[in-house]
């Protein structure tokens, strides 16, 4: 995919606001993805920029662009917004739709994703955390994010879609090549064997409906009490796979890389098991400075953004993991403080789109701290992280994160 | 004395507010929404609701100090 597409500039664009930027080549050396994004600021590139590679796009580089692309939907639509383009990309429900469109979905998968219908979900998260951690506590080993952080999200995924856990290693498989393949006709297979096993998934649920969130979307009715069309359903189906699997499984793998290295940070979580407010604080904290998703929107009509020319379908990418760090918000930006009292991040977005699986990712990682604090004692990094593949693009992360503890014999 | 209120055409549904200080925000079972349960604030929860506000990612939370009724 790297630098495949390189059209010359369209002729609305600047040559000063020009910066070869490919957010999707992480060089060799680096360590974290997102430094690549960091060496902009650094370099001092125009907080808002245009480069040429994967298509074309603009960045925003500032907290307040970045919340105004969020918040302004008549400007900046979520609809049809790959980078680089692809196409037809599937009109995913309800992220790909703008309001008002977008609350048919909205409205129907809201009360499934409230803190209360979370709290609901823990017991069976947490049968599921402990399962895996069970599964490698005594060999004082892991690779944490083929043994954990990659399962964790993908059972979850099962459990509220009414699936058999046995049906795990199929769906891995998967969300693995849907996440990390870059041959298009692999993905193009890929696409339709998600939507294969969507469309079986559903059918049963029509005929035969659980307790679940399939059964309960394939009932959905429209406002007007009309059925919803069945391809919209397939496409909500298909967000709820591609938007709560990799999100999840790379922020914990950036949480515990941190973990790993940071003496301090473990003694803290390891002192504040009992206390959910405390690490509930330190988590945002984390999901503040761990932001792994760079987030797509394509400008919806001709119009002049701080003095600068955005065309109809220009797209624009949002980084997250940048603007959790804009000076001009944050105490500190740099630091992380696990005790920090005021922390805006915009990790989950903000606006009509707000990440509707945010307190569903919350409490896995919640759960995952509290599970993985009481089983496996004091914990390191493995082998040189530098030797493990890190990817960019639209979510970054690692191939694999090797975590060692001493086992008592 | 302190009351705190939502605006909820701001709100959607982070519920940080609750997270901070569930004493005083809840949310509601349909969208997500902030629920405040005690407008007035209790003194030895200010700090707490103060950075709830403060922590609003909308900034849909205000507080406001309300003169009782008879002072002038």
């Amino acid at each position: 995919m790297t630098g495949s597409f390189y059209p010359p500039p369209p002729d609305h664009v600047p040559s000063d606001l020009i910066v070869d930027f490919d957010f999707f080549h992480i060089p060799q050396g680096y360590e974290d993805p997102a430094e690549i994004w960091r060496d902009l600021v650094r370099r001092r590139a125009p907080s808002i920029f245009y480069t040429r590679r994967n298509g074309g796009h603009w960045v925003f580089l500032n907290y307040e662009d970045v919340v105004e692309a969020y918040r302004n939907f008549d400007s900046f639509s979520t609809y049809q917004t790959p980078v680089p383009p692809m196409e037809p990309f599937p009109v995913v429900q309800p992220q790909g739709v703008d309001p008002p469109d977008h609350y048919v979905f909205r409205h129907l998968l809201g009360p499934m994703f409230t803190p209360a219908a979370v709290r609901g979900m823990t017991e069976e998260i947490q049968r599921r955390a402990s399962r895996l951690i069970a599964t490698f506590m005594d060999k004082g080993r892991c690779d944490f994010i083929a043994d954990y952080a990659s399962k964790l999200p993908t059972s979850t995924f099962l459990y509220l879609m009414g699936l058999p856990e046995e049906r795990l290693p199929e769906f891995l498989e998967l969300a693995h090549v849907f996440f990390r393949s870059t041959d298009e006709a692999t993905r193009a297979e890929n696409i339709q064997h998600i939507y294969a096993v969507l469309d079986e998934l559903f059918t049963e649920k029509r005929r035969n409906p659980g307790e679940d969130i399939a059964s309960a979307i394939v009932a959905g009715r429209d406002p007007s009490g009309k059925a919803l069309p069945y391809q919209a359903i397939l496409n909500c189906g298909f967000l709820l796979f591609v938007a709560g699997l990799d999100t999840v499984t790379n922020t914990m793998a950036y949480i515990w890389r941190y973990l790993s290295t940071t003496p301090q940070a473990r003694a803290y979580f390891r002192a504040s098991l009992g206390e959910p407010e405390s690490i509930l604080r330190a988590m945002e904290e984390l999901f503040r400075i761990n932001a792994v998703s760079n987030i797509f929107r394509r400008v919806q009509k001709d119009f002049v953004y701080k003095g600068i020319v955005l065309k109809r379908n220009d797209r624009i990418v949002l980084p997250n993991n940048i603007v959790n760090r804009d000076p001009a918000v944050f105490e500190n930006p740099q630091q992380i403080d696990l005790g920090r009292k005021v922390n805006t991040h915009v990790t989950f977005g903000v606006g009509h789109h707000r990440c509707l699986g945010s307190h569903l990712a919350k409490r896995e990682v919640m759960v995952t701290i509290q599970e993985w604090f009481a089983r496996i004692p004091d914990f390191s990094l493995g082998a040189d992280q530098s030797a493990v593949g890190a990817f960019g693009g639209s979510v970054m992360g690692f191939e694999s994160l090797p975590l060692t503890w001493e086992v008592s014999a | 004395m302190t009351k705190v209120s939502v605006n909820l055409a701001l709100c959607y549904g982070h519920a940080r507010c609750e997270d901070i200080c569930p004493e005083v925000f809840a949310t509601d079972t349909d969208e997500g929404k902030c629920v405040i349960l005690s407008e007035v604030v209790p003194d030895h929860l200010l700090e707490k609701v103060e950075l709830a506000v403060l922590n609003c990612p909308e900034q849909a939370l205000r507080l406001s100090d309300e003169v009782e009724a008879g002072a002038s």
